[in-house]
């Protein structure tokens, strides 16, 4: 079926998903929403996949050298088990801005094969690991036309030590041909960006900073948008390999693009202990620690670089499945 | 003379035969050579010599200085090359701590029980590696029958040197060159010279840098033949005065053949060429029959009293013009010996009302600390490195290098000079380990301290370090070496700078743990890795001197940032005059991963070495391999703002 952008989207009220599908000026798009596994789980676009794993929360970043030296990972580790572990505890679904039970199996014998929408949001509700723990809502509207406006919402708690980051990942499947960017030049943090210059940016590949251990690196601040563009895919269907990409459009955030999640870094003491680089692992983030640089033995960074765990944080983007030329 | 181990163990002993240190300038048998930057009257000995590693002091070929010794069991070395680099021994990074921690007890002598000598030490360790090099040379065509010295731009750490089986001398400090008379000893053909290099030393207290531990020969060796008039030391004293005229004095000590009359003239050039001074002078030598005078030749200072020149262009970061200084010696029979150039700068650095001002402007410091380092060859490095370098620094408006915590290479004063890089000129100190290590702060043993056995050897590093680079326009301050804690003998060392040099200002950080000294050593507030609002704070109460902060933005791994609140500082407060980042470049190894063979970066620890401060030694704007970290547009921004 061809759909044009007017027209509804698709909706598959699973047992287990929640399928949305539809069509852009000729661009196929699907995706599925998993209740069991807490979160988007597919994003097809132009006959490719652009998730490996569901996009889940950011609490942590590979400590960079001021982190260690200043202890910051001992006074913030348990945000380390939060970035790693979470639990979804609530699914909400509404279908034109109506809140339904949610349609999985026993709920959904009411729909047919036939069934449409002309905005489907999700809003997945997540507890951290840590101690207290802290709830987080991703809130995901799709819209006709499969652009999907992304809300992430951190309820700040009480007792909970600062954060590196915070913000949403996106694991995809293979590793990313480039990716281009709107905002400043190099690898900026909060407390180090005023030399970055506006501008829009192509990098190829999937650089990754070669500090001499590796740690957080590739952020890019103020940024308005990102394209991702990818050719390779695991699907087992021999096909000619095409570069298509994806789009966030976010109001001034940070992302880093890496093939590397905080972990596989936080790992290696080495560039070359790093695994082969095999997916793309893209980041957007609400809130960001500075680096600092005063010393590497214990000063902070500077408090108005500090990301707060008490206090509620919010940040929103948009993903396009296409772009249009 | 003949050479005694027991140099090794005694702080008093270092040196013996060398010769007194003297200016950097170059000097040519005639203007064809100078013009040609060839010059007939050196000869490298740079290249492949015999090598043997040993050990310890007991373990090492003693008797390889000797003629007919058999070297035939000798391996081959690189000169120069860290005797580490070249597969022997045991590559080591370690911080403030001495490299023996954790399995040799050591205290340096005299400290503690006062009168404890601590014999042996070094001389008689079970482990003191030793270095021990033969190389034959002949003499090339225009050194023969003139005469010879040799020239150690830098061993580490403590280095014997015999020829043709005679001893000729015993050196120490690392990072000066190191230079011995050869004419007694030296023939045309088939001289063999034998050096031994000790790893370690009585100046290892001195040495104690955070960097890799190296040893050996790692710096050029080369050959001079002295005319029968020769300038040996000279200093040009440039003057700018307010009003924009120049003034010029000169003090030079020449040596010549007895009964020789010299006659010389000095020429100042500008940029275009034109003559802005030319006078003449001369000079007699006393006499054959001086007992004191070795080799049939004497010294003789000579004077060219302060001469007005009248305007001139001034030296600075963004116009760094030099001057041609051009000295032509001449013999009675008018028949020229020796040229010697110099290109130096005018300017006028003073302190008025507590700032610091260049040329009559508040000078701004956007510096950086540099060692010297390749990720091939560590802290071997040639004029390819010294000139990328000095690409980055320029392209990033940084305008001042502190030559942490040493002095560098000749030629980059010179690049420096010519590029307006103004630079803080450190001598070869860090007692770091004898003071402050990770677990704290006790300085009951510290040296050089208040000892009067390990005076001397500090001021001669202060000297060596003055000596050489004194004509540099670009060397701005002296600095006495670093994080060496505060005492009479640093006190002495400043009063030796100050004595000498009314035209530069003298700096040190560490007397701010010992605040007894402040009004004796330092003539600038100097800390490292103050917080801005420490800065602020002493900004803020009665404050004595300019403030500089000798390191700050401690730039390990991802760091940099915040450094608004420095730059900040210089708008708000007159006194602040900026610092320079740590550092330049990450001090790491390429070596073949292991596992995988790829040429890979390595740090310390990587090494089996114990202990270590392992990546610590990773706080670049560049990384290892020369290329800018991301956080240099941050540099460039601010650096560029404040230029």
């Amino acid at each position: 079926m061809v759909c044009t952008g007017k027209e509804k989207l698709k909706i598959v009220y699973g047992d287990a998903t929640l399928g949305i599908g539809g069509a852009e000026e000729g661009k196929e798009f699907h995706y599925i929403f998993s209740y069991s596994a807490g979160g988007m789980e597919s994003l097809y676009a132009e006959g490719k996949e652009w998730l490996y794993s569901v996009p889940k929360p950011v609490f942590w970043r590979a400590a960079t050298d001021n982190d260690r030296g200043n202890k910051f990972c001992q006074k913030s580790g348990m945000w380390i088990a939060a970035d790693l572990f979470i639990n979804c505890v609530d699914i909400l679904v509404k279908v034109d801005g109506k809140e339904i039970p949610l349609p999985a199996m026993g709920n959904n014998n009411q729909y047919g094969e036939e069934e449409s929408a002309q905005e489907i949001e999700i809003i997945y509700t997540y507890e951290t690991v840590t101690n207290p723990s802290a709830r987080v809502q991703i809130s995901y509207q799709v819209k006709a036309g499969g652009r999907i406006f992304v809300k992430v919402f951190y309820h700040g708690t009480e007792g909970l030590p600062q954060l590196p980051v915070f913000g949403m990942r996106f694991v995809m499947p293979t590793c990313a041909d480039k990716f281009i960017y709107e905002g400043l030049s190099g690898e900026t943090y909060p407390d180090r960006k005023a030399g970055g210059i506006e501008g829009i940016y192509e990098v190829e590949g999937l650089p990754v900073t070669p500090y001499l251990r590796p740690q957080d690196c590739g952020m890019h601040m103020d940024t308005k948008w990102v394209e991702v563009y990818r050719s390779r895919q695991l699907s087992n269907r021999q096909r000619e390999e095409k570069q298509t990409c994806i789009r966030f459009e976010m109001e001034k955030l940070g992302f880093s693009c890496l093939p590397y999640t905080a972990c596989e870094l936080e790992n290696a003491d080495h560039q070359e202990e790093l695994p082969p680089k095999r997916r793309t692992v893209i980041c957007i983030y609400g809130a960001v620690r500075g680096v600092g640089g005063i010393d590497s033995w214990g000063a902070d960074v500077e408090p108005a670089y500090h990301v707060d765990a008490e206090k509620d944080m919010e940040f929103s983007f948009c993903i396009m499945p296409f772009v249009n030329a | 003379m003949q050479a005694d181990m027991k140099w090794l163990d005694d702080p008093e002993v270092f040196r013996v035969g060398v010769l007194p240190a003297h200016s950097d300038h170059l000097f040519y048998k005639n203007e064809q050579e100078l013009e040609l930057g060839e010059n007939s009257l050196a000869q490298s000995l740079n290249g492949i010599w015999k090598f043997h590693y040993s050990k310890c002091p007991l373990e090492r070929p003693a008797d390889f200085y000797k003629a007919g010794f058999d070297g035939e069991n000798f391996d081959e070395i690189k000169v120069p090359c860290h005797i580490e680099m070249a597969g022997y021994d045991q590559i080591h990074y370690v911080n403030n701590l001495y490299p023996w921690e954790g399995k040799m007890y050591r205290r340096p002598a005299y400290t503690l029980s006062g009168s404890h000598k601590w014999e042996g030490m070094f001389s008689e360790a079970s482990y003191n590696p030793v270095g021990s090099y033969i190389r034959e040379f002949d003499l090339e065509k225009e050194l023969k029958g003139k005469r010879i010295t040799i020239r150690f731009e830098g061993a580490e750490q403590a280095i014997y040197v015999w020829l043709n089986g005679a001893f000729v001398g015993y050196a120490e400090d690392s990072f000066t060159p190191s230079e011995f008379d050869l004419t007694p000893y030296v023939k045309e053909k088939g001289n063999i010279l034998a050096v031994e290099v000790y790893k370690h030393s009585t100046a290892a207290f001195l040495e104690d840098q955070d960097f890799f531990r190296f040893f050996g020969i790692f710096r050029n060796v080369t050959l001079y033949a002295k005319p029968q008039i020769h300038i040996e030391d000279m200093w040009a004293k440039p003057v700018l005065l307010e009003n924009g005229n120049g003034k010029l004095s000169l003090d030079l000590r020449l040596s010549m053949v007895k009964g020789f009359k010299a006659k010389l003239e000095v020429l100042l050039q500008d940029e275009e060429g034109k003559v802005c001074l030319n006078k003449k002078l001369t000079c007699q030598s006393e006499g054959a029959d001086k007992e004191t005078e070795k080799e049939g030749c004497e010294e003789i200072c000579l004077i060219m009293e302060e001469t007005e020149i009248g305007p001139v262009k001034s030296w600075d970061n963004h116009s760094p013009c030099l001057y041609r200084l051009l000295i032509k010696v001449y013999n009675e029979k008018d028949e020229l010996i020796e040229v010697v150039p110099y290109r130096m700068g005018f300017r006028r650095l003073e302190i008025k009302n507590k700032v610091i001002y260049l040329n009559g402007k508040r000078l701004i410091i956007n510096g950086v600390n540099r060692h010297e380092w390749s990720a091939e060859s560590g802290r071997c490095i040639g004029m390819e490195e010294m000139k990328q370098d000095m690409e980055h620094i320029l392209a990033n408006n940084i305008n001042a290098v502190r030559t942490c915590h040493y002095p560098d290479q000749i030629p980059w004063y010179y690049l420096c000079d010519e590029k307006g890089i103004y630079l803080m000129a450190e001598t070869n100190l860090e007692s770091h380990g004898s003071w402050q290590n990770p677990g704290g702060q006790n300085p009951s043993w510290n040296v050089p301290g208040n000892l009067p056995q390990w005076r001397e050897v500090v001021l001669d590093r202060a000297r060596n370090n003055f000596e050489t680079f004194k004509n540099h326009t670009s060397i701005l301050f002296w600095s006495l070496g670093n994080e060496s804690y505060a005492g009479d003998n640093l006190a002495a060392m400043n009063a030796f700078f100050k004595e000498k040099d009314k035209s530069r200002l003298v700096h040190y950080e560490g007397v701010f743990h010992n605040r007894a000294y402040a009004d004796r050593i330092s003539d600038v507030e100097s800390r490292m890795y103050a917080s801005p609002e420490q800065v602020e704070e002493y900004l803020l109460n009665n404050p004595e001197k300019p403030f500089i902060l000798c390191e700050y933005m401690h730039d390990m791994g991802n760091s940099l940032g915040g450094m608004a609140s420095y730059m900040d500082l210089l708008d708000k407060y007159e006194m602040y005059q900026g610092g320079f980042i740590w550092d330049f470049i990450d001090q790491a190894l390429f070596v073949q991963d292991e596992v995988t063979g790829k040429r890979v970066l390595r740090y310390g620890g990587d090494f089996d070495d114990r202990p270590s401060e392992r990546s610590f030694s990773g706080n670049g704007i560049l990384f290892a391999d020369r290329t800018e970290k991301p956080a240099m547009q941050e540099v460039r921004y601010y650096y560029g703002l404040y230029r």
